[in-house]
């Protein structure tokens, strides 16, 4: 059986936020892998009576083709042969079924696979050094059914900081253009600004926003500043997204609050917020500052974030931020990955686990779920575990589930360890409970919006048919967990539950312009310090077309 | 035709150092020279003459035969099949191997060595602390060759990349750097170091341990005399800025103790509490990372993976040419050069059937059923292929045109599948 070009999807509760449409029993009509308002009579349908309809899940921040993702692979295998993932038992025979090991960090078909399973069409890997992009699309080519993108970490990159310190702003405008089209990348990303170069030598790591970062006259705030402008000068889709200095430190909400107000106006994405909202301060104890951020948050509407929900369970931490993988090698006494990756940025991963019994990963917890629960804005805090740092994400169900039924949240509250849950708005009781309507913006409108994916996260005409449809079920995790259909431009991928089909996914990128200038000291500089060719660096033979501004 | 052209910015498989700046000259289809002149580099291009032949069992034959004899053989041993991943193969191929290994349940392994085996199994018990090789030029100002010289082997990893060039951090180059040389028996480090410790090989791993010790601030007590220069070499890491451990990860003249890269490893990540350190481990050409990197996305191992329970078992206990040896396979699909799994072949007392895609294929001295030669990846093929450090470079053949590797994997697979679903109706 081959798709249908054409199929109505008729009867179904349809949840279509940007569109303003909460619950509406209607048709959704698609025809050549897109929405479209009407078809002809006659035309192929799928019977979703009683079902609930939304456009496909988009991930805004996960880390699932990388190298950096390969390195985590590799260094726990026994958390892949505890997961072996037979092939799917496909009909479509253009693309062949693949085994895979699973874990926390899959392997890239089953990663794929997963997803597609999980309703999850869309997804972006957060941290790739440029240096490695060819392997994230190496990556990606191996990953079905979900379109992906890359983030490009630019926060600790030699050149910027030589351009910034010399005050060549537009040169560092014109570098991050040259670097998103040369490495196929879809968003400038910035980690721990300045610090992990502060790593490479022997300051170790920058505390705040005013730290020389390596003896230069350059600080972690002229970094924000200067690549917040470059992303929004530069028209890109999705503004500068940002991991904050002093990441998973207590005390450590003072930063984030001073990273956003630095930016004063200037768009910018904050991510894996809950990692970034501690009170208290280092050896003296935390607490939650959750409800002063978010209402920083609520107040400033150039500012959108993601939560990077904590989710009992083993996790992998992977990041650019290898000063905290350090940290965390010393405190948990696990193994550690340590990769300095030449004038770009770092990379540490360190196996964890997030226990309910510990007091500070029960506050991680707390802090997460007060995060979206104060949240007034669903379109701009948006869902994420920080796959697979804050957990897999597999665990969305049960986040899901977390946000809309409270009961099931304080049976979970009165499991953890309370300690430091003392003043936390989640111990005082926060009887919210998400609608679906809320589900359907944190997990696909509000992140499609957010990076300015014009035809996903919404089943208006034009759009993606993207399209995930559920059965309803009053145990909201298994409803989440086990998608009864999944359409992917227009294709039924998953039926009946089953994953059906796995066509290769778009890639998403983008190839803003820039002053040709830059070309020849571009080339000076690679000659000088970089160990690839210039003229070998840029990654050739991308699919697809760069996404227009 | 006369008249010559160069071929700029060619990347070189000869060793792990993959540089990728090589200007190769190409006259009447030959290549007649190799710009930096490297001897193993000049080794491995040699003058781009390949066999183009394509035999089924010693006869030759037109390719579609071959596919399908091929995939006949291949299809009837399902599950006593291994597929070997030679070097000289690009990662496009790589991928389209252990695909095929997966639609056949096939044990898959790879040309990496032993000792870099068991470098990587410490690296799973352990992690480690490493850096790309221009991290190295940039950073490093104290530089430990462990038991090894590179300047055989990898002939330009001390003028590219470790020793010589000037980096961000250390502008004056060689001046600015301190060499430390560790001979460990016959395993020599380089000459002209600035520091020179010699290590007997039975007190290799005390010496790894006292450095550890020492890198970790533990007070240490009355050494034996052999080991009396180890704490202060220690103390010369220590005082680094930015240390970098090299050694050998490959196979050497005299084996070694297996232990010794876990013992790098462990001394780097204690470096890390007090300054920066990395461990540069010196990997062979062919794109042999490559194959670690493709398995490792493509089912979670790096290396010997077993697909004959319709999915990825990880059993580096028992390594594909292992198995062979033991008569564990009907059939062997060997991919890339073959040159290092022949005398396997050979010394197998059942006959094992053969098919060989790789380069030189036709000339492999096994008795193959199925012969097809195919480009060098880097000199006819282009693709993807890994660096000693796992970046990955794209390949400029600069003579392009020959039966491509990944192009013959794909017709095979697709005759692959088409026979296994004629097979389960």
């Amino acid at each position: 059986m081959s798709a249908p070009a054409r199929l109505r999807i008729v009867g179904g509760a349809v949840h279509d936020p940007a569109n303003g449409i909460d619950g509406e029993v209607r048709d959704i009509c698609i025809e050549s892998g897109r929405i479209v308002s009407a078809l002809p009579d006659g035309a192929p349908t799928l019977d979703a009576r009683g079902m609930v309809v939304m456009p496909g899940g988009v991930d805004i921040h996960s880390h699932l083709a990388s190298s950096s993702c390969n390195h985590a692979r590799r260094l726990a295998p026994e958390e892949r042969a505890a997961d072996p993932v037979p092939a799917p038992a496909l009909l479509d025979r253009t693309a062949p079924a693949r085994s895979g090991t699973g874990g926390t960090v899959p392997s890239t078909f089953t990663t794929g696979y997963r997803y597609a399973g999980l309703g999850y069409t869309t997804a972006f890997d957060a941290a790739v050094a440029p240096l490695m992009a060819r392997h994230s699309h190496a990556e990606l080519d191996d990953t079905p059914c979900v379109d992906g993108g890359i983030f490009l970490l630019m926060g600790n990159d030699e050149y910027l900081l030589r351009q910034i310190e010399a005050g060549e702003h537009a040169r560092a405008r014109d570098y991050a253009a040259w670097l998103l089209g040369a490495a196929g990348g879809y968003a400038i990303k910035i980690v721990n600004p300045g610090g992990v170069e502060a790593w490479k030598t022997g300051q170790r790591n920058v505390t705040g926003l005013d730290d020389a970062i390596g003896g230069r006259k350059v600080t972690p705030r002229a970094v924000l500043e200067v690549l917040a402008d470059a992303g929004n000068a530069l028209r890109l889709p999705h503004p500068v997204h940002i991991h904050c200095n002093n990441l998973g430190l207590p005390g450590n909400a003072a930063t984030t609050l001073a990273s956003m107000e630095a930016l004063q106006g200037r768009r910018a994405h904050f991510t894996h917020l809950q990692f970034h909202c501690y009170g208290g301060e280092p050896g003296k104890g935390w607490s939650s500052a959750s409800a002063k951020v978010i209402e920083y948050v609520y107040t400033h509407p150039e500012v959108s974030t993601d939560v990077g929900q904590v989710m009992f369970g083993p996790a992998m931490t992977i990041t650019a931020d290898a000063p905290v993988e350090y940290l965390l090698y010393q405190s948990s006494g696990r193994r550690w990955t340590n990769i300095d990756i030449e004038l770009e940025t770092g990379c540490g991963i360190v196996p964890l686990a997030f226990k309910e019994k510990a007091a500070v990963a029960a506050l991680q917890w707390a802090i997460g779920l007060e995060l979206f629960l104060l949240s007034e804005d669903p379109w701009r805090v948006v869902l994420s575990t920080d796959h697979p740092n804050g957990g897999s994400f597999l665990s969305y169900p049960a986040l899901i589930q977390l946000l809309m039924d409270r009961s099931v949240r304080d049976e979970r509250l009165k499991q953890v360890n309370p300690r430091l849950l003392a003043g936390s708005a989640l111990a005082d009781g926060l009887s919210r409970e998400y609608t679906l309507n809320e589900i359907a913006i944190v997990t696909r409108a509000g992140p499609a919006r957010l990076l300015g994916l014009r035809d996903k996260g919404h089943l208006g005409p034009g759009a993606d048919a993207d399209i995930t449809i559920y059965n309803r079920d009053p145990d909201i995790a298994t409803m989440f967990s086990t998608p009864r259909y999944v359409i992917k431009d227009g294709t039924v991928i998953v039926e009946e539950g089953q994953l059906r089909r796995a066509p290769a996914g778009r890639r998403l990128r983008v190839a803003p312009g820039y002053d040709d200038a830059i070309v020849p000291d571009l080339r000076r500089y690679f000659e000088a310090y970089s160990s690839v060719s210039f003229g070998n660096y840029p990654v050739a033979g991308l699919p697809g077309e760069p996404v227009a501004p | 035709m006369s008249g010559s052209s160069v071929v700029e910015r060619v990347t070189c498989l000869g060793c792990g150092c993959t540089c990728d700046d090589v200007a190769v000259e190409v006259r009447d289809g030959r290549i007649v020279g190799v710009t930096p002149p490297c001897p193993v580099g000049r080794a491995w291009f040699g003058d781009g003459s390949i066999p183009e032949h394509v035999l089924v069992s010693g006869s030759a034959a037109p390719i579609e035969a071959a596919i399908t004899e091929a995939a006949r053989l291949l299809v009837e041993s399902a599950g006593e099949l291994l597929v070997y991943l030679g070097p000289d193969v690009s990662a496009q191929a790589q991928r389209a191997a252990v695909a095929l290994a997966d639609r056949l349940r096939a044990a898959v392994d790879s040309a990496t060595s032993e000792p870099a085996a068991a470098g990587l199994l410490a690296a799973q018990r352990r992690g480690r602390a490493a850096a790309t090789l221009g991290e190295i030029r940039n950073r490093a100002d104290v530089l430990m060759f462990w038991g090894v010289d590179p300047t055989q082997r990898y002939p330009r990893y001390l003028s590219r990349y470790a020793l010589e060039p000037a980096g961000t951090h250390v502008p004056a180059g060689r001046a600015g750097r301190r060499v430390i040389s560790v001979s460990i028996g016959t395993d020599r480090g380089p000459t002209g170091a600035d520091v020179a410790l010699e290590v007997a090989p039975e007190d290799e791993l005390a010496a790894l341990s006292v450095m550890r010790a020492t890198a970790l601030g533990h007070r240490l007590g009355e050494l034996p005399e052999r080991l009396g220069a180890v704490p202060d070499t220690a103390l010369q890491l220590t005082t680094a800025r930015y240390a970098v451990l090299v050694h050998e990860a490959e196979l050497s003249a005299v084996p070694r103790s297996p232990h010794r890269t876990e013992g790098l490893i462990a001394l780097t990540q204690a470096l890390n509490g007090v300054t920066r350190a990395a461990l540069s481990s010196l990997r062979a050409g062919g794109n042999r990372s490559g194959a670690e990197s493709v398995l490792t996305w493509q089912t979670g191992f790096p290396m010997s993976v077993d697909f004959s329970g319709g999915f990825p078992r990880y059993s580096p206990g028992s390594r594909g040419l292992e198995r062979l040896r033991g008569g564990g396979f009907a059939a062997v699909l060997i991919v890339g050069s073959a040159a290092e799994l022949a005398g396997e072949l050979e010394a197998r007392r059942a006959p094992v059937h053969a098919v060989v895609i790789g380069p030189r294929a036709s000339e492999a001295p096994l008795t193959a059923r199925v012969a097809i030669d195919t480009g060098v990846a880097g000199i006819h093929e282009g693709g993807t292929a890994y660096r000693m450090d796992e970046v990955p470079l794209p390949l400029r053949p600069p003579l392009p045109g020959a039966r491509s590797t990944a192009e013959t994997l794909g017709a095979l697979l697709l005759e692959v599948r088409a026979r296994l679903a004629e097979r389960s109706g």
